[in-house]
């Protein structure tokens, strides 16, 4: 019965080019209409409820757009039913804001109408307006978890908050649903009784945690820095040893240079000969390798002591013993994808 | 937690490829001054350093990680070649870290300051935010070394011939 209705008049909307008057008119005539539907329909309540809930069960576009002609009439409840429904409706939606002035009073009595009839209906509706109201409490309960020792004032705002959202506010609509959005890729902070609360507290503890999970990473990598306590200190050994480091590099390339004369025809040589064996014979075994190249030991570079030269160090930095065919593999895919720069 | 753990990702390739891509290097800078040259000695130190650092860089996967991104830059600058590289992301982040080291300045002067000598020492430090220099210093601390072990094998090996 209403089904049939609603389509009607969602059938005779899609001509857009009708005159705003007649638009009015005639939005008018069917609320008018609608009411009395429902009034009459209050009677054979189950009816309804199963045609709205095949309503808000239904994807169907045709089904989705007679729905929303239903939201019109009803649109006190917001516009936010239609933010799902994508840009076939925007035009309708378009309409609606346009024709909103004119509706307002049809659009309390049906409201009147729909509290003072079942419930069921409400909760039909509501159906509707489930995934909104789910993200919502998705993001409430984040917070929940993001701050446990929150007050009950906050809370209080919160749904005072909510409360003004269900009311047809579209910009605080489109605001809280980009706050929503930044809120989703969020780090989950716990705030413990006497920290504080508010947004910058809690980004400077994310961020300070964050900073100190780095830098026990560190810690494990610097040599000699578990000893230190405290962050300043151990920035201060970190900072040597990076100096430290750099300055071997710089003593190791000015040996280098020393040996300079010799390096260039070994090294003319080692890369010949390295390169014919990396690329030609990608699955050599160990021994061929260290016939072409036995002055360059690199796999007894595990063994190689560097304390001699950094007393500090100590064996952490040790290369993965992988056997010597992956690590030639290795090589060879990350040499292949390395040398085209 | 899981999520944070994954940021921190500090994998290092072999010391086989900073020993491949060091030899290169090396050979490249044979082939850009003949044999005989008479360069000078600090000319030739500098750029045998140059030439370890920039294999370093490349062999620590190129421009994936800012620190090599920024060594490669520098080499670029230094060769006068046209620099490869987008330079309007990192301007974007020199703008927020500036702000954002100014309101770490009044939080905790001590790290902070530690943290800026850091970013001196690490290259491309300037423009990265505390977390991210942490990240950057860890890899960088592994490649560099990486890069020491592969320079002392080379020059044990040399020596001893």
């Amino acid at each position: 019965m209403l089904e049939g209705l609603v389509s009607q008049e969602s059938l005779s909307l899609n001509s857009m080019d009708m005159s705003v008057l007649e638009r009015l008119k005639w939005v008018q005539q069917q609320q008018q209409q609608l009411q009395q539907v429902v009034s009459q329909s209050i009677n054979n309540s189950p009816e309804l409820l199963q045609i709205l809930q095949f309503h808000g069960s239904n994807n169907d576009e045709f089904l989705q757009s007679s729905f929303s002609q239903f939201q019109m009439l009803g649109s006190g409840f917001g516009p936010n039913y239609n933010m799902g429904f994508g840009p076939p409706l925007e035009a309708l939606d378009e309409c609606i804001s346009r024709t909103s002035s004119c509706h307002m009073e049809p659009v309390d009595t049906m409201e009147v109408l729909l509290k003072t009839g079942e419930e069921n209906r409400a909760i039909a509706l509501k159906n509707k307006r489930k995934p909104e109201v789910k993200k919502r409490e998705e993001e409430k309960t984040e917070k929940k978890i993001k701050v446990e020792a929150e007050t009950e004032s906050s809370m209080k705002g919160k749904s005072n908050m909510r409360n003004t959202e269900a009311s047809s506010d579209t910009s605080k609509e489109t605001s809280k649903g980009a706050s929503e959005i930044q809120k989703l890729d969020y780090i989950h902070v716990r705030a413990r009784r006497g920290q504080a609360t508010d947004r910058h507290s809690l980004a400077e503890r994310a961020r300070r945690e964050k900073i100190s999970k780095k830098m026990k990473y560190l810690q494990d990598i610097v040599p000699g820095c578990n000893k230190v306590t405290g962050k300043a200190g151990m920035l201060d050994e970190i900072i040597n040893y990076v100096q430290c480091l750099q300055r071997q590099v710089e003593f190791l390339s000015m040996k280098l240079a020393v040996l300079n004369p010799e390096l260039e025809l070994a090294v003319e040589d080692i890369s010949v000969k390295q390169f014919q064996a990396y690329f030609t014979n990608v699955t050599a075994s160990k021994q061929s390798i260290m016939v072409d190249v036995p002055l360059f030991p690199l796999d007894q570079q595990g063994s190689l002591d560097l304390s001699a030269i950094n007393p500090n160090q100590p064996t952490s930095i040790e290369a993965p013993s992988a056997s010597w065919e992956t690590q030639s593999q290795s090589l060879y895919n990350t040499s292949s994808l390395g040398f085209h720069y | 937690m899981a999520s944070a753990d994954k940021l921190i990702n500090t994998d290092v390739p072999e010391k086989d490829v900073f020993a491949l891509h060091f030899l290169q290097s090396l050979s490249n800078l044979k082939t850009q001054n003949p044999l005989n040259s008479p360069a000078k000695s600090i000319d030739r130190v500098r750029k045998i350093k140059k030439a370890a650092y920039v294999s370093m860089a490349r062999a620590a996967g190129g421009t994936s990680r800012l620190w090599s991104r920024a060594l490669l830059r520098r080499a670029a600058k230094d060769d006068n070649k046209s620099v490869r590289f987008s330079r309007r992301k990192r301007k974007v982040t020199w703008k927020i870290s500036s702000k954002r080291r100014k309101s770490n300045n009044q939080r905790a002067p001590v790290v902070e300051e530690a943290a800026e000598r850091l970013r001196n020492l690490v290259p491309g430090g300037g423009g990265m935010e505390t977390s991210k220099l942490m990240e950057e210093t860890a890899h960088y601390i592994k490649c560099l070394s990486m890069q020491v072990k592969v320079m002392q094998c080379l020059v044990d090996g040399l020596s001893q011939k």
